[in-house]
């Protein structure tokens, strides 16, 4: 995971990154669980946050989910791109608070609302990064979620990197057919070209896309796909062991301690 | 790029086939709108991506959505299956693929966004009028954010106890949201949806729509699935933008209790709350079921 912040300004790093997340699996605590219960854990600590205003309890519930996003082996870009947000928006809104005369006040409810929302996201990646998109839509399926999202989920994961080379390919055509032209101040005539092009490859993406999608549609009727198949053969995978129902009961058992500590020592 | 200009002539209200060929869609036909929806949205969101955010101060001064690709696709299709497309697509391929995925709150992101366009591509009568395609972006923008900047506010309302009595609060959280609304409507809703939507919508109308088995829309022509223009649809909209509070909120209401005890609770007791979350819930299944009714009713006109 040691890339540099230029890489990520490349097609062919986002490409990467998605063949990455669809094929490698990249380990953790929730990657070997069951999805229904990884979205159950996450529905817990989503929730739990927002029932306190007691800081302690917020403080516990916020290092309850920095514990698992260790043990889920989240990267540390998305971590670190984290963090860079939260202490950002947290800093700006004191800056405007304090303009309009806030006090320390002002900073300890921003400190509360922010960790809030920082344990809810925390939670989120934690549950979700690990986990693979295909495993996530059959336990949505499992819990009841439209045959389409589960489509869509098997349709991206097989798709997009295919249709994003495409657009690479159509993008750098563009360039490549076109004359450099100059800089401008601070680039602004470069970057104005560069939205022009990628506004201008979507005219035969759209073309080549549309093409595309009638061909699988149409094979997927001559198999006979029907949206009432698919849900049961996929649930059949799913089953629920020993870890599964080990995680949820020690967290429910911290989220406990978590409220515990906030009723005997309250911290304003 | 060349464009053959096509006669573009109002038709008045035309019903039934013209030219012969009918526009309903058929089943197979509404998934390849939705699944190109949901592909070209992904696409887009994808490039977006690589633009890195330029952030000025606490203001994100970045592009939020290229609008005039779905905007394209509700503008020229089935607006419904179109606008559906769209935000799913977005979590599917960057949200879930990127491990960017936010759980509850995308529920809400899908709902904003399917109403923005819903309504935007249902505005459009006539593909080939700029006028109308520049109002139809502006109005992707405004409907999405309004509804998201109100969510926001909220969860700061909410999440932090007396949020009203906190010196310089309301006013700092006021600031942020109007400063990045502006932008997003400059950003989002012009430079990367008005000006490119009324270059590309009508060069692709036309020729589009024959890819995927379908005759390419007549002005004037009522669509299959365009938003209905009655006091049902707008009850449908109000009932849906209070479910995505609803969902954005599912958490925060009912143990608001012990805290948050506004007046009218002594007058009413707590009960009172549980009508509020009940009226909700309410409102959200006869919203589901007004939409479900309209979408019948359209179908068995066309």
């Amino acid at each position: 995971m040691s890339r540099k912040t230029r890489d990520v300004l490349s097609v062919e790093w986002v490409k990467l990154e998605l063949i990455r997340t669809a094929y490698a699996t990249r380990g953790g605590l929730f990657a070997k669980m069951d999805a229904r219960m990884v979205i159950g854990w996450y529905l817990m600590l989503a929730v739990a946050p927002w029932l306190t205003h007691n800081f302690t309890t917020i403080l516990a519930l916020f290092a309850i989910t920095a514990v698992s996003a260790a043990l889920a082996r989240v990267g540390p870009l998305v971590l670190g791109l984290f963090l860079f947000g939260f202490l950002t928006d947290f800093l700006y809104a004191f800056l405007a608070a304090w303009m309009f005369g806030g006090d320390v006040n002002t900073a300890i409810a921003l400190i509360e609302i922010n960790l809030k929302l920082a344990t809810v996201s925390l939670a989120s990646i934690a549950a979700f990064v690990s986990l693979d998109p295909e495993k996530l839509s059959t336990g949505l399926l499992a819990l009841g979620a439209p045959e389409l999202l589960a489509f869509g989920v098997s349709y991206g994961y097989r798709m997009m990197p295919i249709l994003f080379e495409e657009f690479g390919i159509v993008f750098t055509g563009l360039r490549l057919r076109s004359a450099p032209g100059a800089r401008g101040f601070l680039g602004m005539r470069a970057l104005w070209r560069w939205g022009t092009y990628a506004v201008q490859a979507f005219y035969p993406i759209f073309l080549n896309t549309a093409k595309s999608v009638r061909t699988t549609v149409e094979s997927l009727e001559t198999r006979g796909f029907t949206a009432n198949q698919g849900r049961g053969l996929r649930i059949a995978r799913l089953s629920i062991g020993g870890l599964d129902v080990a995680v949820v009961a020690v967290t429910v058992a911290a989220v406990a301690v978590a409220f515990g500590l906030g009723a005997r020592w309250p911290l304003g | 790029m060349s464009q053959t200009t096509a006669p573009d002539e109002r038709t008045g209200r035309l019903r039934g086939t013209v030219a012969g060929l009918p526009r309903d869609l058929t089943g197979s036909q509404k998934l390849m709108v939705f699944v190109l929806s949901m592909a070209l949205s992904g696409v887009a969101n994808l490039v977006l991506e690589i633009i890195p955010d330029v952030t000025i101060g606490p203001v994100d001064v970045s592009v939020s959505y290229f609008v005039f690709v779905p905007l394209a696709l509700v503008a020229l299709l089935n607006p419904f299956w179109a606008a559906l497309g769209a935000p799913i697509g977005e979590v599917i391929f960057v949200d879930l693929l990127m491990g960017d995925f936010s759980g509850l709150a995308e529920i809400e992101g899908i709902i904003q966004m399917f109403l923005a366009l819903y309504i935007a591509g249902s505005l459009v009568r006539n593909p080939r009028n700029r006028m109308q395609i520049a109002i139809a972006a502006v109005t992707v923008v405004v409907i999405d954010k309004a509804l998201s900047a109100i969510v926001d506010l909220s969860k700061v309302w909410i999440g932090v106890e007396d949020a009203e009595f906190v010196e310089g609060l309301p006013e700092s959280i006021l600031l942020l949201e109007g400063i990045g609304y502006a932008v997003d409507i400059l950003m989002s809703g012009v430079l990367f949806g008005v000006i490119p939507a009324i270059w590309l919508i009508p060069a692709l109308h036309g020729r589009i729509e024959p890819l995927l088995g379908m005759r390419p829309r007549v002005p004037g022509e009522p669509i299959q699935g365009s938003a209905p223009r009655n006091g049902l649809f707008v009850g449908v909209a109000v009932a849906l933008s209070v479910a995505s509070f609803f969902f954005a909120f599912l958490e925060a209401w009912d143990i608001e209790l012990g805290v948050f005890e506004p007046e009218w609770l002594d007058t009413y007791g707590p009960g009172f709350i549980w009508v509020g979350v009940g009226a909700a819930a309410i409102a959200f299944l006869v919203g589901v079921a007004l939409a479900r009714a309209a979408r019948g009713k359209s179908d068995d006109e066309n």
